[in-house]
């Protein structure tokens, strides 16, 4: 059996007025099944357009050169109309903000529902009662209730556990997280971080979790990723990036964790 | 929802009555006397003191006033003796220059000015909305360019000179339109519709050029929010995604605007209504001002304002039923 994801050789170009420009140049790494690739790095490294490559949802003038692999399939090239019928089944995303991630304008169960009902058919009913025990499994209390609520009537975790069901809704074999504690405050995001744990053993699914705190991601991960400016300077298992980091980089990620506003930050970026 | 309501309606109430007052204000201290101007050139002191009393401007102010207010409500009686006249509720006093009711011309008027005001809605939804989805779906295209540029033109072209080069043109030049003519929808669908083309393309255009450019900066935006890459992320149809997740956010603000556009325009299309020769109120408002017939002057004015008053509320109400976030709050 093939690995789930393999990513191979993945440079993202954007045309800018000054000539093309490498975002991420390069990256190269394999997910298992079951298993959960920590990628981190400071703001503005390529992890998120590393992961909107995998989807096929780079913005609009992004070009993606190299190998993203899905159960052995080849993702890169495909016309969206294909991946499209991929994206929200086989393999889910959710974001940072899950506020403004959601339509203001539609019910939570209506955009659970959509997702099911584009991948799987079926009636309204069946997708009401599916969406209803996704927001079950992602713990929210009340579904039945819930299911009706409009976005702003949650709370920031609450909206988040939303957007896991929504991405669950079809159970798909990957799941990428972009930084999805982020906007959440301390208590919150460890209720997430577990939560997104205890789904990924349960399902089974391989699981991509993006962040640029490293701190985060020591309890869930079982390989890391560490970019640098679109650059991949660390690839190793969990065990032993935190034990003896190779890279500098790395080492300094590793030593800024329990300072936050560590002057050593903006020398890191310059 | 019905306290909120009942507040609503009391503010639209207190604005009319506020309306009223500075109109009867702004004529009680501003315009010359009517009884003169009624009297004509041969004219005695007697006889404008006789004119004045039926038209009870012997009255103080608060007096008259108050008469008004009395009169629309419940009718009121101009003169006395064997001069006396009832004027039935609704009344809004008599023309100065025609002596008909003036109700009676609101009446009569106000479905010329709501036809001209429907017919260009219809248009200027239509062609603003799509135009503007066209081109913020094609950014930076010369579809776009060509488009906004017309529109950015349009907005500024005065709807007298459209309407009167369009009038040369149609009408003159290549005579494919009759001159508007007032005929009922009834008697003669085709002259009718013919008639009111012309206005309805006039009075749309300005509109139209805006709307375009409102739904296209409305569309882009929502086209960069998350929720449209979430919409992606799910794998939805581009239809989908588009007609679900993008029109409705980005087409509700325009429904806002459009309900304010529309109400402001039932009070009459003044200067299309004038170029045409249609018989709106609008038309009504220009001929009364230029001819300082008063009791009509007061009742367009407040007309208008019943309007734009109402018309708030409504959209508003339309807002709440549109936007969730509103609806929760307002309850
Ligand atoms: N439309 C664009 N044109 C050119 N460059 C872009 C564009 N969008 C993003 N970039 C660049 O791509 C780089 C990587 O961005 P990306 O969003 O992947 O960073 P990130 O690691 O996810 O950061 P963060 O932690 O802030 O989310 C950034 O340097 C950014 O400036
Ligand atoms: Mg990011």
């Amino acid at each position: 059996m093939s690995d789930l994801l393999v990513v191979e050789d993945l440079t993202v170009t954007f045309p800018t007025a000054r000539g093309p420009v490498d975002v991420v140049r390069s990256v190269s790494f394999t997910l298992g099944r079951d298993e959960t690739l920590g990628i981190v790095g400071e703001s503005g490294s390529g992890k998120s357009m590393t992961s909107l490559a995998v989807m096929g949802l780079l913005p609009k003038g992004a070009r993606a050169s190299g190998s993203v692999r899905l159960d052995g399939v080849e993702l890169l090239g495909r016309p969206d109309r294909e991946l499209r019928r991929l994206r929200g089944d086989r393999m889910s995303m959710i974001f940072q903000d899950p506020l403004s991630s959601l339509n203001p304008y539609y019910t939570v169960g209506l955009q659970i529902e959509e997702v099911y009902r584009a991948h799987r058919g079926g009636s309204g009913k069946d997708a009401r009662k599916v969406a209803i025990a996704a927001l079950q499994q992602v713990g929210l209390p009340d579904p039945e209730r819930r299911v009706d609520y409009y976005p702003h009537q949650f709370s920031g975790g609450q909206r988040q556990r939303v957007m896991i069901a929504m991405a669950l809704v079809c159970s798909p074999e990957l799941l990428i997280a972009d930084e999805p504690t982020t906007a959440l405050d301390v208590t919150v995001q460890a209720q997430i971080l577990g939560l997104l744990a205890g789904l990924r053993k349960d399902s089974g699914m391989g699981l991509v979790f993006i962040t640029h705190d490293l701190a985060v991601i020591s309890s869930i991960a079982t390989r890391v990723l560490v970019m640098r400016q679109g650059e991949q300077v660390e690839y190793a298992t969990a065990e032993q990036v935190f034990a003896e980091p190779r890279h500098d980089y790395t080492r300094m990620l590793l030593d800024s964790i329990p300072r936050i506003d560590d002057p050593l930050d903006e020398g890191v970026t310059a | 929802m019905a306290r909120y309501l009942a507040g609503r309606a009391a503010g639209v109430v207190v604005i009319l009555l506020l309306v009223c007052l500075f109109t009867f204000v702004i004529f009680f201290t501003l315009s010359p006397d009517p009884a003169v101007m009624i009297c004509g050139k041969t004219c005695t002191p007697e006889r404008i003191h006789q004119i004045r009393d039926a038209l009870g401007l012997n009255e103080p102010f608060l007096t008259q006033f108050f008469s008004f207010l009395i009169g629309i409500f419940a009718g009121r009686d101009y003169g006395e003796g064997a001069n006396l006249v009832h004027c039935a509720a609704p009344c809004l006093g008599y023309s100065f220059q025609t002596n008909q009711s003036v109700w009676d011309m609101v009446v009569e008027r106000l479905p010329v000015s709501a036809t001209v005001a429907i017919g260009a809605a219809v248009l200027w939804l239509l062609v603003g909305i799509a135009a503007g989805l066209v081109s913020a779906v094609k950014e930076g295209t010369w579809w776009d360019r060509a488009a906004m540029g017309l529109a950015l033109g349009g907005s500024s072209v005065p709807n007298y000179v459209l309407a009167l080069a369009l009038q040369y043109v149609l009408v003159v030049q290549l005579q494919v339109l009759p001159f508007p003519q007032a005929v009922a929808f009834g008697d003669d669908p085709v002259v009718w519709f013919q008639s009111y083309l012309m206005p309805w393309v006039v009075l749309a255009a300005g509109y139209a050029c805006l709307y375009a450019r409102l739904t296209r900066a409305n569309v882009i935006d929502t086209l960069a929010e998350n929720f449209m890459r979430t919409a992606r992320a799910k794998g939805l149809s581009p239809v989908l995604t588009m007609r679900r997740h993008a029109l409705r956010p980005a087409l509700t603000p325009i429904a806002t605007i459009f309900g304010m556009d529309f109400a402001a325009l039932l009070g009459g299309a003044l200067i299309t209504e004038t170029v045409f020769g249609l018989n709106g109120v609008g038309k009504m408002a220009a001929d009364s001002i230029a001819k300082n017939d008063q009791p009509v002057i007061m009742a367009v004015t407040l007309l208008a304002a019943f309007f734009v008053v109402v018309g708030n509320v409504v959209v508003d109400l339309v807002y709440t039923a549109l936007d969730p976030r509103v609806r929760i709050t307002a309850r």
